[in-house]
């Protein structure tokens, strides 16, 4: 199929001006859309191979060139490093993020609505998925608090300036490190991917290392271990949640903060533990397709899919 | 609710009065007959998030619409690769049960990385590295244009070649 040549060019133009976050000129942007309706598909196709290739770029090393030596066409000599680090303002360049604008000070709150995802990347390189429903502050590059809902973390390691989360009062530090971290009622759950995440350094200082997850009791302190299939910690991102013995309260958690669709369990199914795999996008379209597939009986009620009623 | 509902130049008053150019715009996005849904999710979406006040109401309405528009693109796509990808490899197995395809997209992640660096070898080496500030780093033009002694212009228009690469890139792994 032959590619338009200057819509290709077009659609650049306009994918390199509408991600800027001071971008203003909407009118202009809806005229060129308005033009041809080939300009739609093809911003929406640029602006998805510029994530990936943002995405795919970001898992290889920068070669970090001396260019600042080269072709310096208007004589600036400065001599910028990588890790130049503007903090927080980085934070707010993401494309496809409904983000909140910083209150001023160096805290800076991110929220998502049930059945969104959002990626946020810190300004060292390090990036955090966020789930639906789900409520972090991220304090500077190197410190965040989860105050609910879901979130997997791809940290950039640094030995002499370790990534921490707080939950609670618990503190969690990175050890070099792809790591979960998921808020329920009762328990919260770290699950490790990559590396290893140190657990109350300053306490017990418990490990978790890949394929392990540790759940603890915010209120108690007690915690304990289990293990997990690797590539399930954060399946989520990729539309996937797997359950394993889980009860059916946190099942209709997970399904209502990835889909924006409510679940909820009924008085008689309390008692049930679920094991089970799901797609998440089919469920957005037919919620009590949810039923078949972990072999659980869904009833809808307005607006609310209720889960095990026998 | 957004800290703006007194201020005639907050969200509250900027939405009802520019309705009309927000529906335009994602009428040309593509959003056909689901424009005014999206739209009203889009506001939902706002209207539950607690923020400050918000320097630019209008530009920040058109950004959250844009997004939206982009999520459903990209939410269409990865069912329709899912789709295809369960017609080409999982006629066996169960409907719903993962038979662990992460590992595949894993191997498929890195097919990609190499693709890309291929791709974008070429270009001058200030250009990947300009993108890298602001796609991966997600810094602003304005400051990546001082760190490299360079004008904003020069910034836009090493981004945009090292997006024209990437989107042409899509093209033809979309092809075959």
């Amino acid at each position: 199929m032959a590619v338009d040549q200057q819509i290709l060019d077009e659609a650049a133009m306009w994918a390199v001006r509408t991600s800027e976050p001071d971008f203003d000129d909407w009118a202009s942007f809806t005229e060129w859309l308005e033009a041809s309706a080939a300009h739609a598909e093809a911003y929406d196709r640029a602006m998805i191979a510029v994530e990936e290739g943002a995405e795919a770029l970001s898992s290889l090393p920068a070669n970090d060139p001396d260019w600042s030596d080269e072709d310096s066409d208007e004589g600036g000599h400065r001599s910028p490093r990588r890790w130049f680090a503007p903090a927080l303002a980085a934070c707010l360049a993401l494309v496809a993020a409904l983000w909140l604008w910083p209150a001023g000070d160096a805290d800076t709150t991110y929220r998502t609505a049930a059945g969104e995802t959002r990626t946020i990347e810190l300004g060292d390189g390090s990036a955090v998925v966020l789930a639906g429903g789900t409520e972090l502050v991220v304090d500077g590059e190197r410190e965040a608090r989860l105050n609910s809902g879901r979130a997997v973390f791809e940290i950039r390691h640094d030995d002499a300036d370790p990534f921490r989360l707080a939950v609670g009062d618990a503190t969690l530090v990175d050890a070099g490190t792809v790591f979960e971290v998921t808020i329920r009622e009762a328990a919260v759950a770290v699950g490790v991917a990559e590396g290893a995440v140190i657990y109350e350094p300053d306490g017990p200082a418990a490990r978790i290392d890949p394929g392990q997850v540790l759940s603890f009791d915010p209120a108690k302190g007690s915690y304990r271990m289990e293990s997990v299939p690797v590539d399930q910690v954060g399946e989520w991102r990729e539309g996937r949640l797997t359950f394993r013995n889980a009860p059916l309260a946190d099942v209709a958690d997970d399904l209502s903060r990835a889909t924006g669709i409510t679940y909820r369990v009924a008085d008689a199914g309390e008692a049930r533990s679920i094991s089970g795999s799901v797609a998440i996008d089919p469920l957005r379209r037919d919620p009590g397709a949810l039923g078949p597939l972990l072999g659980i009986d869904v009833q809808q009620d307005g607006d609310v899919w209720i889960l095990g009623g026998r | 609710m957004p800290d703006s509902g007194d201020s005639p130049d907050g969200l509250e008053a900027v939405f009802p009065a520019n309705r009309d150019k927000l529906l335009r715009f994602l009428v040309a996005r593509g959003a056909g007959e689901d424009a005014e849904d999206i739209l009203q999710e889009v506001w939902l979406r706002i209207s539950r998030v607690e923020a400050g006040p918000i320097a630019a109401p209008l530009a920040y309405l058109y950004r959250a619409a844009n997004a939206a528009m982009i999520d459903r693109y990209r939410s269409a796509k990865q069912a329709e690769q899912r789709d295809a990808a369960w017609v080409e490899g999982h006629s066996g197995v169960a409907i719903g049960v993962s038979d662990s395809p992460s590992a595949e997209r894993v191997v498929a992640g890195r097919q990609l990385a190499a693709r890309v660096e291929e791709a974008l070898a070429p270009l001058p080496p200030r250009a990947v590295a300009i993108f890298r500030r602001s796609r991966i780093d997600g810094i602003a033009q304005r400051v990546i244009a001082q760190e490299f002694g360079v004008s904003i212009s020069t910034v836009e228009s090493d981004l945009r070649q090292v997006y024209r690469v990437l989107i042409e890139l899509r093209e033809r792994l979309d092809e075959v």
